[in-house]
């Protein structure tokens, strides 16, 4: 029998002491998926090693991740809001799909236009497209006590669907060979690569969304009423805010905000639709979200360490011919194991007094 | 004091957080069928105390006998063992579990479950003790009353011996705390022991052998209960100064109509008429349970009335919520302080602005500084504990996160005020000040004040109302001695609805 027990800290953990226990806990996490290397008979210093040179070791993999976090980043964003009001949005994925639908129709149906008004027409498109996506579930949950975890679950797929639905049919290119995928934007529907690099203007879009929704919680009425009711819906009513229309808004906005990752997606990564695009940024936007603690700076960190991770399995499938599963189990031991971690922010471990 | 040992005998007990001290040398013995009562402010340290009899506090220094023995209580399993059963203020129950399950849960036992002898052993153990309970029944349906019998049945299944109440009143209407009284008057008798911790002083004086008196963190008295002479000498012995109960109350004069309730039904209410002017407390009596809750909801806006029948400051109830400003208009100090009118989670800057923002807002942004120099102010003038900002409402005490609402809603300047149980749980220099409080701000205000107390209400009240089965059996003055006299058939029914209720 262990002589210890689990004490509630009079303060909170400081910075420093949050710091070193996400440390441990990524370390923690780290050790356990070396032991799972070692047991699928790789060496696992050297594949942690190549894990991370293949994410983060040259320009080409830096790049890599930094475009692959943009997404993920923008959907994170997106989900945050709607987590601090307890509502769970799992649906980025198919508020994403969404955003790209809507994005892609635009773009096919107005090729012409300049890019200065086509973009910023796919950017309300996907936001309109993703909202509703987001919207629908939550007046469900208001109105019939529907469980919003669910109905957004569901909702991918029908999202997802709907995508494959318009990509094997009505918008397929007809000089594609079969293979399903609209034609390839005008080049005013595309957003740039920024100088030299492989990284598109979507970085910036990233920045400006994260500070705006920073300051958005921070500094405005509205963030503090969803502040508020995310800590307690008693008090919110309490104090006359109208929660019902408070989740709907959440809702609206986190769904946007994957709508426009979908709508960057399509434009500057793929430049058409194709099924392609949806490979769970959705739901890798919920574990960061959660890393970061729904803080949109630690969003962005999280969200190039996540997108790194999926940089680096491949490289680790290529060079060590590890699975690609791997990243999947990799990405779910951080989760575990920093979730786990925050309980020592609010609580110790104490030796008991032996008699 | 007898010559026995003490069931419990506590020794230089101190346990201190960080800088605070929270108990400071503190001795008492809990003995044989006796009741101890233990009384004190806020934060005078009887939570901590109890924690540490209860076994998740270690002291810092001192040691606890048991029946002489020296004994380390350093978990709930060891402190269970010594038989030593608290009962909290919330109740630790399965609410989907039945009645026995609940007692049963979490004792040793065969793997095999014999219910029917189960439910027999819950009910003969509830009759020695004068209960009566349904060892079927599950606890979601049960009263409150009959949630704290399960709670005590789960203690004497156990065999403790020596048993604590925290505040075991609070939650219970006269006629169930009489019952209680009963229950542990049976038990003193089979030989148990009784540590009482109430702020009411007439139960105190009514039930308990002992009186314990705590002030910051130390035992600053200790009193047979039959050598006190009154409720105020034990308030005065308990804050260290003569406390009059009775404040001073200057008539106001009256102004305008501030709430006008003509014929309130809903599923509970029936036929509910009054008003209420600028410069009058119209105290709101009665047992809990009556009506008043749906009544204070209705008028603060948190349930719609189905007609069109509740006027605030002239305006008809869906108006005056439609587009209600943050001051000059009406302000709810709820019963529920830590569930309704505050976060928990938040910060005490943050708390302040869940009913001013509406002050502090320009376009669409929130002036935080600008509120946070109020709210400083505040809690210099209201004497708020810890005086820190930063600090989470779950952080203090019931007495402080009180006051804060309190200066929050008067700094709203409210015209009408809904306080409903404004001084339960507080001590009495804390109480005091709240009525105080009430009592200037009706002068720009009228108040509706809901109470069970009923000396609260008499203290206060210009008007009171008695209110039984949703209906409001009577209005009167609170000088009208003949009526005031009737009180308690009133609130028990026992009286027919008079014609003068209409006004």
């Amino acid at each position: 029998m262990l002589h210890m027990r689990i004490a509630k800290r009079q303060e909170p953990l400081g910075l420093g002491g949050s710091c070193l226990v996400l440390f441990l806990a990524l370390a923690l996490s780290l050790v356990l998926s070396g032991i799972l290397l070692f047991l699928g008979g790789t060496p696992p210093l050297e594949g942690l090693a190549t894990l991370f040179y293949g994410a983060f070791g040259s320009r080409w993999a830096l790049e890599d991740s930094v475009l692959k976090a943009i997404p993920i980043f923008l959907c994170s964003l997106g989900v945050a809001v709607a987590f601090r009001l307890k509502i769970w949005n799992i649906g980025a994925e198919g508020q994403f799909a969404l955003g790209s639908i809507g994005a892609t129709w635009v773009a096919l149906s107005f090729p012409d236009w300049p890019s200065f008004i086509l973009l910023p027409a796919m950017i309300g498109m996907a936001m309109l497209a993703g909202g509703v996506w987001g919207l629908i579930p939550a007046i469900l949950r208001q109105k019939l006590r529907t469980n919003e975890i669910i109905v957004t679950l569901m909702m991918n797929y029908i999202g997802i669907l709907v995508l494959d639905y318009l990509v094997y049919g009505v918008w397929k290119d007809p000089s594609s060979y079969g293979f399903p995928m609209t034609p390839e934007f005008s080049d005013n529907a595309i957003v740039g690569k920024i100088g030299s690099s492989s990284i598109n203007w979507g970085l910036l879009h990233c920045v400006v969304l994260g500070t705006f929704i920073w300051g958005f919680f921070k500094f405005t009425r509205l963030g503090f009423e969803l502040k508020v009711s995310g800590d307690n819906v008693a008090a919110a009513r309490y104090a006359g805010l109208p929660y019902d229309r408070l989740v709907i808004l959440v809702m609206v906005i986190s769904g946007a905000l994957a709508g426009w990752a979908g709508f960057l997606e399509a434009s500057a990564t793929v430049n058409r639709l194709q099924p392609s695009i949806i490979v769970g940024y959705g739901y890798t936007a919920i574990v960061v979200a959660w890393l970061a603690r729904l803080n949109p700076l630690n969003i962005g960190i999280a969200s190039i360490l996540l997108a790194g991770l999926r940089v680096g399995v491949e490289n680790l499938q290529l060079e060590l011919q590890v699975p690609a599963a791997f990243g999947g189990i990799l990405e779910g031991l951080i989760l575990l194991t920093v979730l786990a971690g925050g309980l020592f922010t609010h609580y110790k471990i104490e030796r008991r007094r032996m008699e | 004091m007898s010559t026995a040992e003490p069931l419990i005998r506590l020794s230089g007990i101190s346990k201190s957080f960080g800088s605070v001290c929270a108990n400071r040398d503190v001795s008492l013995d809990i003995e044989e069928g006796k009741i101890l009562a233990l009384l004190g402010e806020n934060g005078a340290g009887k939570s901590t105390l109890m924690s540490i009899l209860a076994g998740q506090l270690q002291p810092d220094a001192g040691s606890i006998f048991l029946r002489g023995e020296k004994v380390v209580l350093d978990s709930t399993e060891k402190a269970i063992a010594c038989g030593i059963g608290m009962v909290y203020q919330h109740f630790k129950l399965v609410r989907e579990l039945t009645v026995t399950e609940n007692i049963f849960l979490g004792t040793k036992g065969g793997f095999w479950l014999n219910w029917a002898k189960m439910q027999d052993e819950v009910t003969q153990l509830a009759e020695q003790y004068g209960m009566r309970i349904d060892p079927a029944a599950k606890v979601a349906d049960l009263s409150m009353g009959e949630r704290q019998q399960v709670e005590i049945l789960k203690l004497l299944y156990r065999q403790s011996t020596v048993l604590i109440f925290d505040e075991p009143t609070a939650v219970l209407t006269p006629r169930e705390a009489e019952n209680l009284f009963l229950t542990m008057k049976k038990m003193i008798s089979k030989g148990k022991g009784i540590v009482f911790i109430s702020h009411k002083l007439e139960e105190v004086m009514a039930i308990s052998d002992n009186i314990a008196i705590l002030r910051r963190g130390s035992v600053v008295d200790t009193v047979a209960t039959r050598d006190v002479a009154s409720t105020a000498e034990l308030a005065g012995r308990m804050v260290g100064r003569e406390v009059l109960l009775e404040v001073d109350r200057v008539p106001v004069e009256l102004r305008q109509v501030v709430l006008k309730v003509d014929n309130l039904n809903d599923e509970l209410l029936k036929n509910i008429n009054f008003e209420l002017r600028q410069g009058e407390i119209f105290g709101l009596v009665g047992v809990a349970g009556n009506g008043q809750k749906n009544l204070i909801e209705t008028v603060c806006g948190l349930r719609k009335p189905k007609t069109d029948c509740i006027k605030i400051l002239g305006a008809s109830w869906k108006k005056f919520f439609s587009k209600m400003r943050w001051d000059n208009a009406l302000s709810y100090i709820p019963e529920d302080r830590q569930g309704l009118a505050t976060c928990q989670g938040l910060d005490l800057v943050d708390n302040f602005l869940l009913t001013t923002r509406g002050g502090f807002t320009q376009g669409p942004w929130l002036l935080r500084e600008e509120a946070r120099n109020k709210a400083s102010h505040l809690v210099e003038e209201f004497d708020i504990r810890p005086p820190n900002l930063d600090a989470f409402a779950w952080q203090l005490s019931g007495g402080n996160l009180q006051k804060m609402v309190l200066a929050r809603e008067f700094y709203r300047r409210p015209r009408l005020i809904v306080a409903e149980q404004p001084t339960q749980g507080l001590d009495i220099a804390a109480a005091e000040d709240i009525w105080n409080l009430l009592l200037k701000a009706r002068e720009a205000a009228g108040i509706l004040l809901v109470t069970g107390d009923l000396s609260e209400a008499l203290a206060l009240s210009d008007r009171i109302g008695v209110m039984f089965n949703g209906r409001l059996v009577d209005c009167f003055s609170s000088d009208d001695e003949a009526k005031v006299a009737k009180i308690p058939q009133m609130m028990a029914g026992l009286v027919e609805e008079s014609s003068s209720s209409r006004r």
